[in-house]
């Protein structure tokens, strides 16, 4: 063995170079405050070999990138796992980064003979701030799409040459195959190899000045192996293991429902960039994205000379502190005006719903060659909630929402449907409280009609009770796939009670020919009955004439007979919440 | 490598020419090493630079597109949402038929349509209609608008108000050209 590495150092001179690297001396002894480099460095090979590995399974294009990025967090072995750890570490790395940072304007180790390998790490802290924002669109879900929009949309204040520059980054006007492509090579092949160049200029030209040593020196002089090493190697340990708590308390990282142009999203970057997303709130994006960038950084840039002083140390100090207080305030600024304001929830658990429902229909039916968006935009359930949305919400509520989620700002004037013609729904119904107030027919017309004013107002406390039974019957009519049907005998019995103890018949038609003053109730909420009814509920079977404002949807072509099958479906195939 | 003499050679211009035959020679290795260092990357400028030479169309492209029937929008102004379908769509090596790209709210008084791209001209999010004040908001850094499209709170980042789209009405439906335009700026100049 000895002779081989003899063998080995004396082609190579392979022993001088590890001795050259372990054998640098540390004076004061290893401590605890240098170990973030190594850290930061240990990080970085993480995301490289993360990457790459993610990469052997990544595949950029508008079809395929959520597609790829989908398989591996729900199909490959292990996958997840791999994906979350690249995607903490990168989380991981920028509060490294900031530690770094600190610990070296507060020791003063950026001033000379340093000033070169501080400016190294300041291009290295904005390579890094690039490989997260091009990550981010990667994925090519709801969130990075709109949100990297926004960023790119900032490229164009560059005086001149913006509009341009925007262009070759965008690769056109659209974002699409050409975004992803180019993003891509940024992200695992510019980047990276920009970071290696900065980082080897960076070590080497740490090693050629030695460590900053803070004084007073607690201990003796060491070297870098084995005491810093250790110190090092446990904390790049910590970190590992951070990463993976996140990555398995998270279940990995998250995966919203694939990029869509047409189906909007609030952006939101990355928390880590959250500070300038609230800053564009007060100032001209001009100022956000070029001005104050570009003074700070000069700033920065002059900081080495700055801190010849030990006043000037103080204020580049100061500078720091400030600067790091002002993005947490504007970050926590970013939050909390997010979840105060509830119309950002229902947009952020509709997205949620969304990649839970592709999800569910990517493992069902498999994603076509048009990629995983044409699976949400023909998917009926989520087509129901839309076309609710869009259509019925103005009037009705759906559990108290819109369909999808969203608060309604105009006051409901008609009936809630969740759970349209369920038991709890039509013994609500038939109660008069409930029938008057605005959950059912309170914002109507029907407040004041015949139904509530001489019927269920004047019945005595006998009939009264009577009437959750003809809600039992009623709901059974429906035929609703998530209730058990009645008996024979049981639906006679009340059948009995619905045509001679309170007499409904003499307006309402079950299975008759006859033709009763009030909507006829045979089939009432089968899937036919409410077809038919939005089709047009001026029909003489349903409201006639005593039609309040509900439009003839069907007759009057506002929606398609599809569209209509579809919000019924939606409509009869769950129980409302509690 | 660490040979005194070589290092002495590099520097010393009386070695074995004259001096100015000398600087030639440094000037011409300089040159043909740059010219190999660079090769490639010019090899790939026109690649980089193809989006910004690639016109996708000027405004007497955008194609008129049916929305929606007229009776589908109140005729009390109120805006209502609707998306915006092209019959087809083109997107580097990719042919879309039938592909929703946006959308807009339209509102209706009487015979006059107006329709605004949803699209925020600040930094391009999607803004909402708020009935409560009758306006338009957007979530992302608060800009807001009113119903004829402008830019109503002082506050608000967005440099113009939002962008209307040509309309016309037809055989009683809402015609539109969905255009989209520079973010931004306080002109309307359209992206292509
Ligand atoms: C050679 C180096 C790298 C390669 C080859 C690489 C490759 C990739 C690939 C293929 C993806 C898409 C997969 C996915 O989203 O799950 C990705 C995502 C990402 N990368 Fe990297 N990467 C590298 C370095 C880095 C570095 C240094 C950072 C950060 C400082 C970073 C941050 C991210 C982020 C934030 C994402 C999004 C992940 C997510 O979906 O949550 N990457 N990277
Ligand atoms: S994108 Fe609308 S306010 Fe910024």
């Amino acid at each position: 063995m000895s002779k081989f590495l003899d063998w080995l150092d004396n082609r190579s001179g392979i022993r001088g170079l590890v001795k050259e690297a372990l054998y640098e001396k540390v004076p004061g002894g290893a401590r605890w405050r240098y170990v973030w480099g190594s850290c930061l460095t240990f990080a970085f090979f993480t995301q490289v070999v993360t990457g790459t590995l993610l990469w052997m399974s990544y595949s950029p294009s508008a079809q395929t990138a959520w597609e790829s990025v989908y398989f591996i967090q729900y199909e490959i072995w292990g996958g997840w796992f791999l994906r979350g750890v690249h995607h903490y570490m990168a989380q991981a790395m920028i509060v490294l980064l900031v530690l770094h940072l600190m610990q070296v304007m507060i020791d003063g180790a950026y001033r000379a003979p340093r000033e070169l390998n501080f400016w190294f790490g300041i291009a290295l802290m904005g390579v890094t701030l690039a490989l997260s924002l091009t990550g981010y669109l990667l994925p090519w879900d709801q969130k990075g799409f709109w949100a990297t929009a926004v960023a790119t949309n900032l490229i164009a204040e560059v005086p001149l040459i913006g509009p341009m520059l925007q262009k070759i980054v965008v690769g056109g006007v659209e974002y699409g195959h050409q975004t992803i492509t180019r993003f891509f090579a940024l992200h695992a092949g510019i980047l990276p190899a920009a970071l290696i160049g900065l980082v080897v200029g960076h070590i080497y030209l740490f090693r050629k000045h030695g460590i900053h040593v803070k004084e007073p020196r607690p201990k003796k002089d060491s070297y870098f192996w084995p005491d810093q090493i250790l110190k090092d190697g446990v904390a790049c340990l910590a970190v590992l293991l951070a990463v993976v708590i996140l990555t398995l308390y998270f279940k990995g990282a998250p995966l919203g429902p694939p990029a869509d142009p047409s189906n909007e999203f609030p952006a939101r970057p990355e928390w880590y960039f959250l500070f300038l997303f609230q800053l564009l709130k007060y100032v001209p994006a001009f100022w956000g994205a070029v001005i104050i960038p570009i003074a700070l950084g000069l700033l920065i840039f002059i900081q080495p000379f700055i801190g010849s002083s030990r006043k000037g140390h103080q204020f580049n100090i100061g500078f720091w502190w400030c600067l790091l207080a002002g993005s947490a305030g504007l970050t926590f600024l970013a939050f909390s005006e997010d979840r105060e304001n509830l119309n950002h929830g229902a947009a952020v658990r509709e997205a949620e719903w969304q990649a839970e429902r592709v999800v569910e229909i990517a493992q069902e039916d498999g994603i076509p060659p048009t990629g995983a968006v044409t699976l949400l935009r023909q998917d009926r359930e989520n087509r129901g909630r839309r076309i609710f949305a869009a259509q019925c919400s103005s009037c009705h509520r759906y559990n108290g929402h819109d369909g999808r989620g969203y608060l309604v700002e105009d006051d409901q004037s008609a009936p809630e449907l969740a759970g349209f013609a369920s038991v709890d729904w039509t013994t609500k119904l038939l109660n008069y409280d409930h029938y008057i107030s605005p959950e059912y027919f309170g914002g109507t017309a029907f407040k004041e009609g015949t139904m509530a004013k001489k019927v269920l107002k004047k019945f005595d406390a006998e009939e009264t009770k009577l009437l959750p039974q003809v809600a039992l019957l009623l709901s059974d009519l429906a035929k609703l796939p998530y209730q058990e049907p009645l008996s024979e005998e049981k639906r006679e019995r009340l059948m009995d009670v619905f045509y001679d103890d309170l007499a409904c018949i003499d307006c309402h038609d079950i299975d008759s020919e006859g033709e009763g003053s009030a909507p006829d109730l045979t089939g009432y909420g089968t899937r036919k009955w409410m077809i038919d009814f939005i089709n047009n509920p001026e029909h003489e079977r349903f409201y006639g004439k005593k039609n309040d404002r509900m439009p003839a949807y069907g007759r009057d072509k506002k929606l398609s007979t599809e569209e209509i099958e579809i919000v019924v479906d939606w409509i009869r195939s769950t129980p409302a919440d509690l | 490598m660490s040979d005194p003499k070589a290092k002495k050679s590099l520097s010393d211009d009386s070695c074995c020419q004259d001096g100015k035959s000398r600087r030639l020679v440094i000037a011409s290795t300089i040159g043909v090493s740059a010219a190999c260092a660079l090769f490639p990357f010019a090899a790939g400028l026109t690649s980089i630079l193809d989006p910004v030479v690639r016109n996708s169309g000027s405004t007497a492209k955008v194609p008129w597109t049916r929305v929606t029937s007229v009776i589908n929008l109140p005729d009390d102004g109120k805006p209502a949402k609707f998306e915006i379908i092209l019959a087809e769509v083109k997107d580097a090596w990719t042919t879309y038929k039938n592909v929703p790209v946006g959308a807009v709210y339209i509102s209706r008084k009487g015979d006059e349509v107006i329709a605004f791209n949803l699209k925020c001209p600040h930094l391009g999010c999607a803004v909402d209609y708020r009935s409560k004040t009758n306006d338009y908001f957007c979530p992302c850094h608060n800009s807001t608008f009113g119903l004829d499209g402008s830019v109503t709170d002082a506050n608000s980042p967005s440099p113009r108000g939002l962008d209307t789209m040509h309309t016309k009405i037809e055989d009683k439906f809402v015609w539109i050209r969905f255009q989209q335009y520079r973010p931004n700026i306080a002109e309307k100049i359209p992206l292509s």
